[in-house]
């Protein structure tokens, strides 16, 4: 195989030992109250988690992208309230990319590049933003004719209105007009614009998707062999297993498409990856939550059982860095510039690096 | 617990494909043939036997035997270019796909001898006995019976729905060879048996299929005589077997791209111009779908190589693969303005045709997607810890 990285197996095991520990649901409803989980962020950022695939020499954790995938998998499987996303893989990137420094604690990302504009000198845009309200830096991709600058802000200089996610996460309103110099700035590292940081965003939802709904595959199958009605486990009913398979295929699926999703951002060379992956995650999104929901019955719609941590996060992360519409006629777009002859070609991924007589 | 496993194809493999993608283009130009719907294409022995000289059939058998013991995934990517180009597949297809693994796996030395050779050289053709008249899920409650008399083995009974019995040359039969009432589970006292479809005793109608071809049977066996050396593996295992040959069934490429060329050739017709945000949206989740099945089938494939059993993986991508074959099926349709006419020169519109007449086949036929499900449920089992 031409490419076989896989996470480093200790760096995932310890997350997923840490996030079981403290990321209980009771910890999650509780930052859902208040918008932020000390003991889920210091557990893992004393590990520096969050900074993994972020250069050491940048201020980061060094270790791959494919780590920070799977961390990110862990993320989703916890429904853990932080930013782990938006604080290395995201903003994390964007900072060493220009070679400014990390803040210590967490940093996130206006994740449209186009909703903050450079003119006559400042930036002035509105943005939605994951913890914009916790972050020390809040930076922003900003377009300066046909170049990219990076542009890292601290809370003070912008201004925050509250909100949240349908999961209850902060997605706070984030106001910008604040002076470029009076901000750390600096121009992207070549080939980081707009596109990019779109493509890096929604490979992060993907991931994160594939650890939740696999998280729900599994509590849908537990939940359903522990309830008993007619004096069997509701489990054994057929109607019932039809629900668990829909929700284990819709887990396998976004799981495949994660893989390939991250191996396509590690290698640096994103075809069709990131847009098909988001589809297929859109989909297995719709289709596993309303079976799960189903086969849990009225206890899956209670604050009481757990299955809302993660099915809310999933329905509100489907909206973040483009809707699956967005993403499909993209996709379509570029299958028909292709042409028919290139159709096969591009569903086997064909890569162009690969040294084969096409 | 259920194992996908995400790969690439290695320098050699993508070589492969390119090789067997340069040669279709040169056998069988677009628009030199009529290209056929996944596993149901024509059945070309001439054909066969040049996919024969390559070396691209019986890929995974023994050397000795006339194969080439190269890998599942290799056997994957052959497959799926000769299904993805509507190739004329029919004439080896079963023998390729299944037959061949199963005799490679419990026949005797003289029988592998016998038919490994002309299976790997796409001569041989193969079908399927199982279904019968009154067993179609249910297949271990089959009637059709064997009976010990001497050398041989005197078949009576019944197989339906039996796919190209009336003109090829071997089938596999599964049949009881104990009667119920000596056995405790009806699953026991089963066994398979290689029989010439030229025996005498041995009659295929046709049934007509719903597109107006007749390309499956009804098969009678009235006392046809199987010499005792042409018993398949055990006595008495043949419910065993045939769940494995069922494995090698139901994985591949050929239950997702029964479609492909009716999504291929509506695109090939809109080459040209603006496209308009449906077609996108159309292409955009064909493709999708697509890229995700081909990987989960090469990882069916790559899990085989690896020593693995995926029954259960089969079993889940199989229903996926089938479903989506008629879903991007119906999307297509529902892009079409005129009413598909049979009065056509267009390639798209023949194979429009047929699709939808036999779209509702693809999630019936090597076991429904109910059943599908209901072995995949069997491999979905609760953890003892929380999440
Ligand atoms: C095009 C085509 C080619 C074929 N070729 C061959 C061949 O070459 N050789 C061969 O042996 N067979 C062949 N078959 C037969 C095929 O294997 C059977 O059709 C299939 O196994 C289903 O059996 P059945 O048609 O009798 O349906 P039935 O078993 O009668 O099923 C009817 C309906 O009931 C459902 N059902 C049945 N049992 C259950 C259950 N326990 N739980 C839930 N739902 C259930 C089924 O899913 C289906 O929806 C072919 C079929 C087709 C369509």
């Amino acid at each position: 195989m031409s490419d076989t990285a896989e996470p480093d197996t200790l760096v995932v095991e310890t997350v997923e030992r840490l996030l079981a520990d403290v990321c209980t649901p009771a910890s999650v409803e509780r930052a859902e109250s208040v918008g932020w989980s000390a003991a889920v962020w210091d557990a893992l950022a004393n590990a520096g988690f969050p900074w993994v695939s972020v250069p050491v020499d940048a201020g980061g954790s060094g270790g791959t992208l494919t780590d920070a995938a799977a961390i990110l998998r862990c993320v989703g499987r916890h429904a853990a309230p932080v930013p782990v996303a938006e604080t290395g893989v995201l903003a994390g990137w964007l900072l060493a990319g220009a070679g400014i420094a990390l803040p210590a604690g967490p940093a996130t990302v206006v994740p449209d590049a186009s909703a903050i504009t450079l003119v006559d000198g400042r930036l002035t845009g509105r943005a939605t933003v994951a913890w914009g309200r916790r972050a020390e830096r809040i930076v922003a991709l900003v377009a300066n004719g046909s170049d990219w600058i990076v542009a890292s802000c601290r809370p003070e200089q912008l201004s925050i209105t509250l909100g949240q996610s349908l999961a209850g996460e902060p997605r706070d309103r984030v106001w910008f007009d604040v002076p470029l110099v009076a901000t750390e700035h600096a121009p992207a590292l070549p080939g980081t614009d707009g596109d990019a940081l779109h493509h890096r965003g929604a490979f992060t939802r993907v991931v994160m998707t594939a650890g939740a709904l696999s998280a729900i595959a599994q509590m849908t199958i537990d939940y359903t062999n522990e309830r008993q009605q007619f004096g069997r486990p509701v489990a054994t009913f057929q109607a019932v297993q039809q629900h668990l398979v829909t929700v284990a295929q819709c887990a396998v699926r976004v799981e495949m498409a994660a893989d390939l999703a991250t191996r396509a951002i590690a290698r640096g060379a994103v075809g069709i990856e990131i847009a098909a992956a988001r589809l297929i995650a859109d989909a297995a999104i719709v289709a596993g939550t309303r079976a799960a929901h189903q086969a849990h019955g009225a206890m899956g719609v209670t604050r009481e059982y757990p299955l809302h941590q993660l099915s809310r996060r999933l329905w509100a992360w489907r909206h973040e860095y483009g809707s699956a519409t967005t993403w499909r006629r993209r996709l379509g777009r570029d299958v028909h510039a292709g042409g028919a002859d290139a159709l096969f070609p591009l569903i086997t991924g064909w890569v162009a690096h690969d040294s084969v007589r096409p | 617990m259920i194992e996908f496993q995400c790969s690439e194809l290695s320098i050699e493999e993508r070589q492969l494909q390119a090789d067997v993608r340069e040669f279709l283009a040169a056998e069988l130009p677009r628009g030199s043939f009529m290209p056929g719907l996944g596993m149901n294409a024509a059945k070309d022995p001439v054909f066969s036997a040049k996919l024969g000289e390559r070396g691209w059939l019986g890929m995974a058998l023994p050397t000795e035997y006339g194969g080439h013991e190269r890998s599942a995934v290799d056997r994957f990517i052959v497959t799926e270019e000769l299904l993805r180009w509507g190739a004329p597949v029919g004439h080896h297809w079963v023998a390729d796909r299944q037959s061949g693994p199963v005799i490679a796996k419990f026949a005797t030395e003289a029988q592998k001898r016998r038919f490994l050779p002309g299976i790997c050289r796409g001569e041989l053709s193969f079908c399927i006995g199982m279904s019968e008249p009154a067993s179609g899920s249910d297949l271990a409650s089959v009637t059709t019976r064997a009976i010990h008399d001497g050398d041989s083995w005197v078949l009576d009974g019944r197989k339906i729905w039996t796919t190209g019995a009336d003109r090829n040359d071997w089938i596999v039969v599964l049949c009881r060879t104990s009667l119920l009432d000596e056995v405790t589970d009806k699953r026991q006292g089963l066994s398979q048996l290689i029989v010439d479809l030229r025996s005498p005793g041995v009659t295929a109608s046709p049934i007509p299929f719903i597109d107006g071809t007749a390309d499956f049977c009804e098969v009678t066996f009235d006392g046809v005589v199987v010499p005792g050396e042409l018993v398949l593996g055990e006595i008495g295992s043949g419910w065993t077997q045939n769940m494995s040959e069922l494995a090698y069934e139901r994985g591949g490429a050929d239950r997702w791209l029964s479609t492909y060329l009716v999504a291929e050739e509506l695109l090939r017709n809109h080459e040209h111009g603006e496209i308009s945000d449906d077609l996108a949206d159309l292409l955009g989740e064909a493709v999708a779908n697509y890229w995700l099945l081909h990987q989960l089938s090469l990882s069916v494939a790559r899990s085989i190589d690896r020593g693995g059993a995926p029954a259960v993986e089969s079993a889940l991508a199989k229903e996926m693969g089938t479903r989506f074959e008629q879903d991007v099926l119906n999307a297509v349709l529902a892009f079409v303005d005129q009413a598909p006419n049979t009065a056509t020169d267009s390639l798209f519109e023949r194979l429009l045709i047929t699709a939808t007449l036999t779209a509702p086949s693809f999630t019936i036929r090597g076991g429904t997607n109910e059943i599908l499900r209901s072995v995949a449920a069997k491999g979905l089992r609760p953890s003892s810890g929380r999440r």
